[in-house]
C-alpha cells in the first residue's frame, strides 16, 4: 500500500500509464477469447453472401472453384474479376438478394453434384 | 460504412490501399488494417495482384511518414525550441526529447506496427525535434514493411474469412502491445521503487 501511494505521489503519470496499459492488455485479452469462442462455432463459417464480395471471395469462402460458380452463373471466366457482387448485379438489372439467392442455388447444386470439395 | 468501404476494395485495389495507408499516416481516422486486411484477400481471390496492392500500402505509408516528419521539421521545430525554454515544463519536454532521440529507432519502428496509434504524432515530433532524417527513414521502412506485410499477408492467408481475420489479427495486436506497455511500465515504477528503498 506504502509502494503504491509513493508511486501515485512521485511517479503518477507512469503510474496511471501502468493502470491504463493492464486495462489495455486485459481488454485486448477478452475480446481475443470472445472470438475465439464466437467463431469456433461452425454456423458461422460460411460467410452470408453480401453486396461487397467478388465471385471470387464467395468462392472462396464458400470452398467451392471459382470456375465451378462462374459457370453456373453463366458468367464469362476472368470477367467478373475486380466486381463486385453489387456491380454484377446492377449489370444483369437484378437486386442483390435476388443474386445471392441465384449464387447459393448454384452452389448447393455445385456441392450436391460433390464438385464442391468437403463441407 | 465497414461493407462500403470493403465494397470499394476490389473495384480502385491500390489506389485505395494507397490513399488509405497514406492517410492514416496523418492520423486521420481511416480504418486502413481493415482495407490491407481486405486488399490482401482479394489478392487471394484473384482480384487483385499481390505486388501493387503490397507496394501501394508500402508507398503509401512512408509518403505518409515523410509528409509528417517534414511538417513537423518545417512548422514544428520552432515552436518545441520556445517551449523547452519556457520554465520547469520546457526543462522535462527536453529531458523527454533527449530520451527519445537515444531510442529513435527503436521507437519509429515499433509504433508503426505495435503501437500503431502513436505513429503519426511520432513522426511529428521526429521532424520538429530535428531527428536525422536517415535513420528516421530507415527505421520507418522496416516497421512499415512489417505492418503491411502483417495485415495484407493475414487477409491473403484467412480471406476465406475476413471478419474472423480481423478480430483475431486487432485483438493479437492490442494484446501484445498492451503486454509491452506493461512490461515496460511495471519495469520502470519498480525500478522507481528500488531507488526510494535505496
Amino acid at each position: 500500500m506504502n509502494a503504491v501511494r509513493h508511486l501515485w505521489a512521485r511517479h503518477r503519470i507512469a503510474f496511471v500509464a501502468f493502470l491504463l496499459a493492464l486495462s489495455v492488455t486485459v481488454f485486448f485479452a477478452a475480446r481475443l477469447l470472445f472470438f475465439l469462442v464466437y467463431w469456433a462455432d461452425p454456423a458461422r463459417q460460411d460467410q452470408d453472401i453480401a453486396g461487397w464480395m467478388t465471385l471470387g471471395y464467395v468462392a472462396r469462402s464458400w470452398d467451392i472453384p471459382p470456375e465451378t460458380l462462374a459457370n453456373g452463373l453463366g458468367i464469362p471466366e476472368g470477367s467478373a474479376r475486380g466486381h463486385t457482387l453489387a456491380e454484377l448485379a446492377a449489370a444483369r438489372g437484378m437486386p442483390v438478394v435476388s443474386f445471392a439467392d441465384e449464387i447459393t442455388a448454384v452452389i448447393a447444386a455445385a456441392r450436391a453434384a460433390g464438385a464442391g470439395g468437403t463441407e | 460504412m465497414t461493407t462500403w468501404l470493403l465494397s470499394l476494395v476490389p473495384v480502385y485495389g491500390a489506389y485505395l490501399v494507397f490513399a488509405a495507408t497514406f492517410l492514416s499516416c496523418l492520423a486521420l481516422p481511416i480504418p486502413s488494417s481493415l482495407i490491407m486486411l481486405a486488399a490482401g484477400a482479394f489478392t487471394a481471390t484473384g482480384d487483385l495482384a499481390l505486388t501493387s496492392a503490397g507496394l501501394a500500402a508500402l508507398a503509401g505509408a512512408l509518403a505518409g511518414d515523410q509528409t509528417g516528419y517534414g511538417i513537423g521539421r518545417l512548422f514544428g521545430a520552432g515552436l518545441l525550441a520556445r517551449l523547452e525554454t519556457a520554465g520547469a515544463r520546457g526543462k522535462a519536454l527536453a529531458r523527454a526529447r533527449r530520451l527519445l532521440s537515444d531510442r529513435a529507432g527503436m521507437a519509429v519502428f515499433l509504433s508503426r506496427w505495435l503501437f500503431s496509434p502513436v505513429g503519426p504524432w511520432l513522426n511529428l515530433v521526429a521532424g520538429a525535434g530535428r531527428f536525422h532524417w536517415l535513420p528516421f527513414t530507415l527505421a520507418g521502412i522496416g516497421g512499415e514493411a512489417v505492418w503491411v506485410g502483417l495485415y495484407v499477408g493475414m487477409g491473403r492467408l484467412f480471406a476465406a474469412n475476413l471478419e474472423w481475420a480481423g478480430d483475431m489479427i486487432s485483438s493479437a495486436l492490442g494484446l501484445v502491445a498492451g503486454l509491452t506497455a506493461l512490461v515496460g511500465l511495471g519495469l520502470w515504477l519498480r525500478h522507481a521503487l528500488k531507488e526510494r528503498a535505496a
